[in-house]
């Protein structure tokens, strides 16, 4: 296995576990919020919010932007 | 003179503590003192959401992107000055701004037409935009005007009220920061692993190298475009 694919396998294993969070959250009753329920708490104040549409816009810039 | 139900933010700001964060300052800073003023002035800085906006700006810019990083030095300033002027003001934080917009686009015709009219917008927007080269000025600016737009959509408070939620569960929050903060860091790691910080390595590639191929075409820019576009739609709405 080369550093290449360890590298991918790694971004692979925390894809899963968003997936696995999320659906834990949203399908079954175990006491885990869903990405939206903390995306929704992160945004109750104004700089929370302000953080996650920047980020957000960031990624706009990062991947198009000079 | 009847004052509008309070939304979410109004919660917040009477309900110190339950952020932890300076959202929250103005109830503790006496900003009569001196040093109030200057602790209030620097309440921004107790905001985690600014320390990793700056965090962002550092990397960013040391990886060959300074517009990106002068950007969010920009609304990481922004942020804290803010949360240190709502703190010296002692006016209840967010309270004002955190009114949801008026329910103006209540109605299910106007908000089909709503819905059609910003999905044909957004899909001339990613057609259009996706048409430049990336990192062309063209590009920038439409990313820039879009960013800037609903970021200040965002400060003004959110598109609409909504109910309280309780508290999260802790583990299960846990383990969200847990796998996103691995994340970043496996990221962080490739990053750092690369020749140079702003030269690819094809043995620790980050999400950026891996995704070249797919922003390489113009359809592939104007998907990814799309997604984008949703993912901040959905945000706006939060």
């Amino acid at each position: 296995m080369t550093s290449h694919d360890v590298t991918i396998a790694g971004y692979l294993v925390v894809l899963a576990g968003i997936v696995l969070l999320q659906v834990l959250a949203t399908r079954t009753r175990a006491p885990i919020p869903s990405l939206g329920d903390m995306l929704t708490r992160a945004m109750r104040s104004r700089t929370g919010r302000v953080g996650v549409l920047v980020a957000w816009a960031w990624i706009g810039l990062h991947f198009f932007a000079k | 003179m009847s004052r509008p139900a309070p939304g979410p933010e109004d919660r917040h700001a009477h309900s110190p503590g339950a952020d932890g964060g300076a959202a929250c300052a103005d109830t503790v800073v006496d900003a009569a003192r001196p040093a109030g003023r200057v602790l209030a002035a620097l309440a921004g800085f107790r905001e985690p959401v600014v320390w990793i906006l700056l965090a962002i700006a550092f990397f960013t810019s040391i990886s060959g992107k300074p517009l990106d990083g002068v950007l969010m030095l920009l609304v990481a300033m922004g942020l804290a000055w803010d949360a240190g002027r709502r703190a010296l003001r002692h006016a209840g934080a967010d309270g004002t701004a955190a009114q949801a917009w008026p329910g103006r686009l209540r109605g299910g015709r106007r908000r089909v037409i709503l819905a059609g009219a910003l999905l044909a917008g957004g899909a001339a927007y990613a057609g259009v935009v996706g048409s430049f080269s990336r990192y062309s000025w063209p590009v920038t600016a439409c990313i820039i005007g879009l960013g800037t737009i609903v970021v200040l959509i965002g400060w003004h408070g959110p598109v609409r009220a909504r109910p309280a939620s309780g508290r999260l569960p802790v583990a299960g929050t846990l383990a969200w920061i847990a796998v996103l903060v691995a994340g970043c860091l496996w990221e962080l790691g490739a990053l750092l692993q690369q020749p140079s910080l702003t030269t690819d390595s094809y043995s620790h590639p980050t999400i950026s190298t891996l995704t070249d191929p797919v922003l390489a075409t113009s359809p592939g820019r104007a998907a990814v475009l799309l997604a984008w576009l949703a993912l901040g739609w959905y945000l706006v709405k939060r």
